[in-house]
């Protein structure tokens, strides 16, 4: 090949490579992106995948791990701006999202409303879960204590509040939770300490309740009672910055106890990621806040029927049973729509009622606040 | 990278050919200006123009003057220098004898070493950071070790501002070890032969002959480091306390979690400015390097 040649077909395939690569979404492949941790993908790629393509044929999952919630919001950013341009989002349903999330997202009609979706499972979803028409919550977790049982005598487990920040003040450098904006588990920690400080009262916050005095008023309390327990927590105030890196602590005992997911310490337990002598508590005087995880259903998706097939599939009796046996979470539907046998077993396991602490602008004010307040471990007036 | 190249013209270039030379660089400026500058200046100019609610725009100092009046911020920005400040001088105290000995070193040992200087390179820092939790974190591998030996534990690093240091200078040393071999690669066996001929002692050498000759490289290795540190997010999120933050994870957080877009584009633009000061040093010792 003559130099001339050879640089002229070199030159083309460059140019073939630097062209945008046009990647359009295969048929019958619905692309579900999480926001979840591990245990929670573990789950769909063991239980749910092969269920719903053993039941729908020529339908294939691809499940992604969109990493968090930023960046599963960034391929929402990108649905939306396929919206405008009438483009593949190449996406299809969001695990663990809030569609408030996408600026516009919800007023442009990026996600499906799925009170007129026609779910024929719609109906069965727990009241006390409801959010707004475009988020569909499909399971429920709640934070509870997990502790090391070869340190801690499960009978002198604390049960209340107060025996907690006793114990927590009685062993220091045994006690750590994550920051409240790096998973849910330190979140609900640091909401349960706001609770208390706001008499043990969940309805004292609501999504639309909150201004900046009331912020002011409610929240300082609560921090005063969090940098009451810095000194005591680990490493004299340090905060581990992911709800997997508190369980690694609790796992290389260099703590005895941490706030930790239902689900994600059942699944550590499981995994041997957490010996088999962690116990796990719920404080009986209010219990750690919970929540339930939301799905979205992208309306300009190339599969949004086969999604939303799966939506619903997620919401029946066999996938939500396995919800609580297999992913150690909570049903997304009411408890009517359980089995009368897990109803039964589970009865004790979990509380009547999961405090379910408002996003939206609390939200906000909790990080902000804490991290200023709280977590500089100094005191802000010294 | 031809970071630190010898001070040679690159093309004697004639009149006639100027043109087609300016045609060839002129896609990677225009990219620079469309990917990189332009959203500077976008950038600049949103947190210096506020949109009143009644409508317009106004020029407002408002963001900086928050920033440069908030304790908090401060002191995510005190860290942040220093932490790429100690980076920086660690990075040099551990890379230069690395340098220096894999440059006058022949025997075949010097090979492993290199290997080994340079296999930080393909760690991602996240895989780094968990490993990091497992070997330096309470109860790791060196306190099992310590405990094996009868010694106390040691005060583990983790979530205090010396684990990202230490995460930070571990990652960096095979970019810092590569230039200054390069620099070093400058300096000519016959010219270390003169000087011991006249009875240069080893720090002699160092100081007067290695030195002045890669004093470049060191500048370039420095500013690279330091650049990539200034604005590190994986090892400080993971490694690092609550607070003070470093300002890669403040802003993600003042972005992401505050909903907040102006004032983080302020702690960018803050950010840019300490780091564009490095960038200078970059590209005048380039630009020093080319001019014969």
């Amino acid at each position: 090949m003559k130099r001339r040649d050879f640089m002229l077909a070199a030159g083309t395939a460059a140019g073939a490579l630097m062209l945008p690569r046009m990647a359009f979404a295969a048929p019958g492949v619905i692309d579900v992106y999480f926001s979840s941790d591990q245990n929670v993908i573990d789950f769909w790629t063991n239980v749910v995948k092969p269920k719903f393509e053993a039941a729908n044929a020529g339908v294939t999952l691809n499940l992604v791990d969109g990493g968090d919630g930023p960046g599963v919001a960034a391929i929402g950013d990108r649905a939306m701006a396929a919206l405008a341009s009438g483009a593949d989002p190449q996406a299809d349903l969001f695990e663990g999202f809030d569609t408030r999330v996408t600026v516009d997202g919800i007023a442009k009609g990026l996600y499906v409303d799925f009170e007129t979706a026609g779910l024929s499972n719609y109906s069965k979803v727990n009241p006390l879960a409801f959010d707004i028409p475009t988020n569909l919550p499909y399971r429920g977790s709640q934070v509870l204590l997990a502790y090391d049982t070869t340190k801690l005598d499960p009978a002198n487990v604390p049960k209340t509040w107060a025996d907690l920040v006793t114990w927590i003040k009685a062993n220091p450098g045994q006690f750590i939770y994550n920051r409240p904006n790096k998973g849910g588990s330190g979140g609900n920690f640091v909401r349960r300490a706001i609770y208390e400080a706001n008499g043990q009262d969940p309805a004292a916050f609501t999504v639309d309740n909150y201004t900046a005095e009331a912020g002011e008023t409610m929240l300082t309390p609560a921090w005063d009672i969090l940098m009451d327990l810095a000194p005591s927590l680990f490493d004299g105030g340090a905060y581990t910055s992911g709800n997997t890196q508190s369980l690694q602590l609790l796992g290389q005992s260099a703590v005895t106890m941490i706030p930790a997911w239902s689900d994600q310490a059942l699944s550590a337990i499981a995994q041997g990621v957490l010996p088999e002598t962690t116990g796990l508590v719920q404080l009986q005087d209010l219990g750690l806040p919970g929540g339930f995880t939301k799905l979205a259903v992208l309306s300009n998706g190339a599969n949004k029927d086969a999604a939303l097939k799966l939506a619903d599939f997620l919401l029946t009796e066999e996938i939500q049973s396995a919800v609580l046996t297999e992913l150690g979470g909570f049903p997304g539907v009411s408890w009517d729509y359980i089995s009368p046998e897990l109803r039964e077993k589970f009865a004790d396991l979990i509380p009547q009622s999961i405090p379910n602490f408002p996003s939206g602008d609390w939200e906000k004010a909790i990080n902000d606040g804490w991290y200023r307040a709280v977590a500089p471990n100094v005191d802000p007036a010294s | 990278m031809t970071v630190s190249d010898a001070g040679q013209p690159v093309l004697a270039a004639p009149e006639s050919r100027r043109p087609i030379g300016l045609l060839l660089v002129a896609v990677p400026v225009l990219l620079v200006i469309w990917l990189i500058i332009w959203p500077i200046i976008s950038a600049i100019i949103q947190t210096l123009w506020m949109r009143l609610p009644e409508g317009g725009d106004t020029f407002s100092l408002e963001t900086y003057r928050f920033f440069f009046s908030d304790g908090y911020s401060l002191s995510n920005l005190s860290l942040t220098l220093w932490t790429t400040g100690v980076c920086a001088i660690l990075l040099l105290v551990v890379c230069l004898p690395i340098a220096l000995y894999l440059r006058f070193s022949d025997s075949r040992i010097a090979a492993y070493v290199q290997g080994l200087a340079i296999f930080p390179m393909f760690v991602p820092s996240i895989i780094l950071s968990f490993a990091f939790i497992r070997v330096l974190g309470p109860n790791g591998t060196v306190d099992l070790l310590l405990n094996a030996m009868s010694l106390p534990k040691i005060r583990s690093p983790y979530l205090t501002p010396w684990g990202p240091v230490i995460g930070l200078v571990w990652d960096n040393i095979p970019l810092t070890v590569l230039i200054l071999l390069s620099g070093l690669g400058n300096v000519s066996n016959q010219a270390i032969e003169a000087a011991r001929d006249v009875g240069a002692g080893r720090f002699a050498l160092l100081w007067h002959i290695i030195l002045p000759r890669i004093s470049n490289s060191v500048l370039v290795a420095i500013s690279f480091a330091v650049l990539g540190i200034f604005s590190a997010f994986t090892l400080p999120y993971v490694l690092g306390p609550a607070a003070p933050e470093m300002m890669g994870p403040f802003m993600q957080r003042t972005f992401r979690e505050l909903y907040e877009p102006r004032t983080a584009i302020t702690q960018a633009v803050i950010t840019f400015g300490f780091c564009i000061v490095f960038g200078l040093f970059y590209v005048r010792s380039v630009a020093k390097n080319r001019t014969p």
